[in-house]
């Protein structure tokens, strides 16, 4: 599998003016986080009225490598970047305010600078943007601005930074993914440099010169020659081989070879096999042992033959376990650190002494309410902490939830966990839904993407279904394959005349499975709350105004007797004439 | 591996299962009205070549073609349903009842009834030029298949009848061992070999397959084949139906079933002992 490869080159000088104000840089890190975070280059032009211009630079530039490469792996490129640049921007608003006070109110004086930074991960370029310097891309034989300027002209010899770092405390910033291609060439610039030097000049340099660092510095001493009276940065970034559509941390899981299925007492990759705890066409789950650390019990988790043939499975199975090593939490199942290099590929986590969920309503067909409840906000304690990290489980069911012998519950499963980070440095799966027909949310089933609001529809149908040993639309909700079909799906009530029920809950459980996501909680929280306190809205025998239930209906409705009544009166007013 | 492990072809035989009790009433009727026409123009071919070379092991040998074409595209036949649908019910998977299963059965009969009749009026028209000839021997081959199949069975009243049920349970026995092989292969060749095999075996033993004759019968009739529509469905649709349904469960579904599923895992909390 090709990896990503770039070459860089750059160069800063501080041409005419007694000190350099530019401050650029730029990291490429080794496996894995290559593949996680990506290739970061950046540049800033501290603002040159100003005595601290190169602290300002200096500080967005550094701390933007820094800091990018601390953000959670399960952020988006576009999410990590803007939050570095906006702690970055209120630090530098702070010291601005802070001189400025000693200084005369002059916001001139302060920590302000310009900020391009591009970021290269998989197969995309992600440009973030404030200020006056310039992002490019080869075009050809020239070069094409991937940027805005953020300028103020007031006169043909002065100019103001419309936007930059430093200035206020909160900061827009402008944001740009671009699909690259091998080959392609990306620049960087302060307007020192480009105000001197044309496109054409630029590529012939790149091409001029094998080495791009001598391409940057012959770019900035053709700026210097022609008079730029400016500093002069310059920062150059030639794509030489892009990886193949997937992230690539996950190619080196998914490459490793497929397991044979091991026989009990057998030896595997360090660990000896006790028994095996469950088997089906999705994967194999083993209870072993680590020969190494003591008798401490683990679970292995193997591919199934069935789907080894199955590119989009294998990486889902690779990604679990990535999952899962980014989460502490008792209601989520924790992976155990590899100990040593592997051989195969499969997964290794915590054993949990205990039943599936689903076992558990069958041995507990008529739990109480207070179990229930319980049980149900343990499991959102587990969604909450997925949700906080940006992350979506997609595929909750009671199959995927083990409570153990002193009633802690645990999500086990991550297969179909969909993450902010990586999703968009993965091909599209097209249409598959990855849930189960019986508690995915209807929102799948007319192709749309899940939100938080689908994790509270599943869990909404759990605590149905432990309540009343029923689901709230047996099996037409999957059946219907489109919005108006799904609408008209009747939920039933969970109250049930043989169990002890309280009539409140219904109303909570109705809201929570709302085939409208719009409709049901917002917030786990909200719905758990409810689950503890009669929620008076939900309880009110009178249905809510139309006007409220269905704002687009009430228009309609009401255009339809305007339009009749319009009709009416033209009728008897040619009427009148005949 | 080539194929798969007990433990992973059932459970993929439940979940198949489930998923076609919950699959929409469009996907349902489309699947099965596709598999019912594919099937029929496999049979209208393996009827042509017995006429055309007089043995029947040769359009035995090629009649599964279609059952193949049809199972690859993921078309559903009234056979494979009646195997699999049931054990969804049966391993307790929340949402699924009898009635939806009853309501799938519906549904891809009606479906494959109408893709067979379809393909049976073609047939018919194709025989007769469009009905301004007498048949062609292919369309008086299909005519006597219809005449021997219906009151054949009724000449020996409930032994015809138990003859017909019997020949039926052991057509889907066949039939679903195909669906099931098809399932434990990984690969295309392997599921069209393993489809082959046991649907050659019952078409040249002339069992009784309930959606094969939804075409031969109609077009029978439309050929002017010397029995009543009621002759076809009591003579032969509806004891095939029964018999196909009980010989698929019984020999196929509820055996492996019962063989290779842990319906549910451990109850009691599991302890790791002292490990050898």
């Amino acid at each position: 599998m090709a990896q990503l490869k770039l070459s860089i080159g750059q160069h800063s000088d501080r041409g005419r003016k007694e000190a350099n104000q530019d401050f650029h840089g730029a990291m490429i890190p080794a496996e894995p986080v290559l593949g996680l975070k990506g290739v970061a280059v950046a540049l800033a032009d501290g603002i040159s009225s100003s005595k601290v211009g190169r602290i300002a630079a200096e500080s967005a530039v550094g701390g933007f490598l820094s800091d990018y490469y601390c953000t959670p792996d399960s952020w988006s490129v576009k999410t990590s970047a803007q939050r570095v640049i906006a702690a970055t921007n209120s630090w530098l608003d702070a010291q601005t305010r802070r001189t400025a006070h000693a200084d005369e109110h002059d916001k001139d004086r302060g920590h302000v600078c310009t900020l391009s930074a591009v970021v290269v991960k998989s197969r995309t370029a992600h440009v973030f943007h404030v200020g006056d310097s310039r992002v490019y891309r080869r075009v050809g034989n020239s070069l094409e601005q991937l940027t805005t300027d953020h300028r103020v002209v007031v006169s043909s010899e002065q100019t103001y930074l419309g936007r930059a770092l430093g200035i206020n405390a909160e900061v827009e910033i402008d944001y740009q993914a671009i699909a690259l291609e091998p080959g392609d060439v990306l620049v960087l610039a302060t307007d020192g440099v480009y105000e001197h030097v044309e496109p054409r000049s630029v590529v012939q340099a790149i091409a001029d010169c094998p080495d791009l660092d001598g391409a940057a510095r012959k770019i900035v001493e053709t700026a210097y020659q022609r008079g730029s009276p400016d500093n002069l940065t310059v920062q150059i970034v030639r794509i030489d081989a892009l990886p193949d559509g997937e992230a690539a941390e996950l190619e080196a899981h998914t490459g490793l070879p497929l397991p044979p299925l091991p026989e009990p007492g057998a030896l595997f990759d360090g660990y000896r096999i006790v028994r095996r705890l469950h088997g089906s066409s999705r994967s194999h789950v083993y209870l072993a042992v680590d020969t190494d650390a003591g008798a401490e019990p683990v679970v292995l988790k193997i591919p199934s033959i069935d789907l080894r043939g199955d590119p989009a499975y294998l990486r889902r199975f690779a990604m679990e376990e990535w999952v899962a090593r980014r989460l502490d939490n008792p209601h989520l199942l924790k992976a155990r650190p590899p100990a040593r290099p592997r051989n195969w590929l499969y997964v290794v986590t915590e054993f949990v002494d205990g039943r599936t969920l689903s076992q558990w309503m069958v041995d507990n067909p008529r739990p109480e309410l207070e179990t229930v409840r319980g049980i149900v906000e343990q499991i959102a304690a587990g969604l909450q902490a997925l949700h906080r990290r940006e992350m979506l489980h997609q595929d909750l069911r009671p199959e995927n939830v083990m409570v153990d012998g002193d009633g802690t519950a645990k999500i086990i499963d991550f297969g179909a966990t969909r993450v902010a980070g990586i999703a968009e440095a993965e091909p599209s799966d097209g249409d598959a839904i990855l849930g189960t027909a019986q508690y995915a949310a209807p929102e799948y089933f007319v192709g749309e993407v899940g939100t938080m609001r689908s994790d509270i529809y599943s869990l909404g149908v759990i605590a149905y279904q432990m309540l009343s040993g029923r689901l709230p639309y047996g099996a037409r909700m999957a059946q219907a394959r489109t919005r108006q079909q799904q609408r008209r799906v009747a939920y039933a009530s969970v109250l049930d005349d043989a169990r002890a029920i309280p009539a409140w809950i219904d109303g909570t459980l109705r809201k929570a499975v709302h085939p409208e996501p719009s409709r049901r909680y917002g917030e786990l929280s909200e719905f758990l709350h409810d689950l503890r306190h009669p929620n008076r809205e939900l309880l009110d025998a009178n249905p809510a105004p139309l006007m409220a239930r269905n704002p687009l209906l009430f228009w309609k409705a009401l255009s339809a007797v305007l339009a009749v009544a319009l009709l009416l009166l033209l009728a008897l007013h040619f009427g009148r004439f005949h | 591996m080539a194929y798969l492990v007990p433990s992973e072809f059932v459970t993929k035989m439940v979940d198949a299962g489930e998923s076609k009790i919950f699959m929409s009433t469009k996907d349902t009727v489309i699947r099965a009205y596709m598999a019912g026409a594919i099937l029929a123009l496999a049979a209208f071919m393996a009827v042509t070549i017995i006429t055309q070379t007089g043995m029947p092991i040769v359009g035995a040998s090629f009649f599964p073609v279609g059952f193949c074409m049809l199972y690859l595209l993921g078309f559903d036949l009234l056979t494979g349903v009646f195997v699999l649908c049931p054990l969804a019910v049966i391993d307790r998977r929340p949402g699924c009842t009898w009635g939806g299963v009853a309501r799938n059965w519906m549904l891809v009969f009606l479906g494959n009834f109408a893709g067979a009749v379809t393909v049976a009026f073609f047939a018919a028209v194709i025989c007769t030029f469009g009905f301004s000839t007498e048949p062609d021997k292919v369309g008086q081959t299909l005519g006597n298949i219809g005449v021997a199949r219906t009151l054949g069975y009724e000449k020996y009243g409930a032994a015809g009848m138990a003859t017909l049920f019997i020949r039926g349970m052991l057509c889907n026995w066949m039939v679903s061992t195909g669906v099931v092989g098809a399932m434990i292969s990984t690969n295309v060749t392997g599921k069209v070999i393993a489809m082959w095999m046991p649907i050659m075996l019952f078409f040249f033993m002339v069992f009784e397959h309930s959606i094969v004759n939804m075409f031969l019968f109609p077009s029978a009739l439309m050929l002017g084949g010397k029995f009543s529509i009621l002759d076809y469905f009591i003579w032969n649709e509806i004891p095939t139906v029964l018999g196909n349904l009980v010989g698929g469960l019984a020999f196929t579904g509820l055996t492996l079933y019962a063989t290779h599923i842990k319906t549910s895992p451990k109850r009691e909390p599991a302890r790791v002992r002292a490990v050898a």
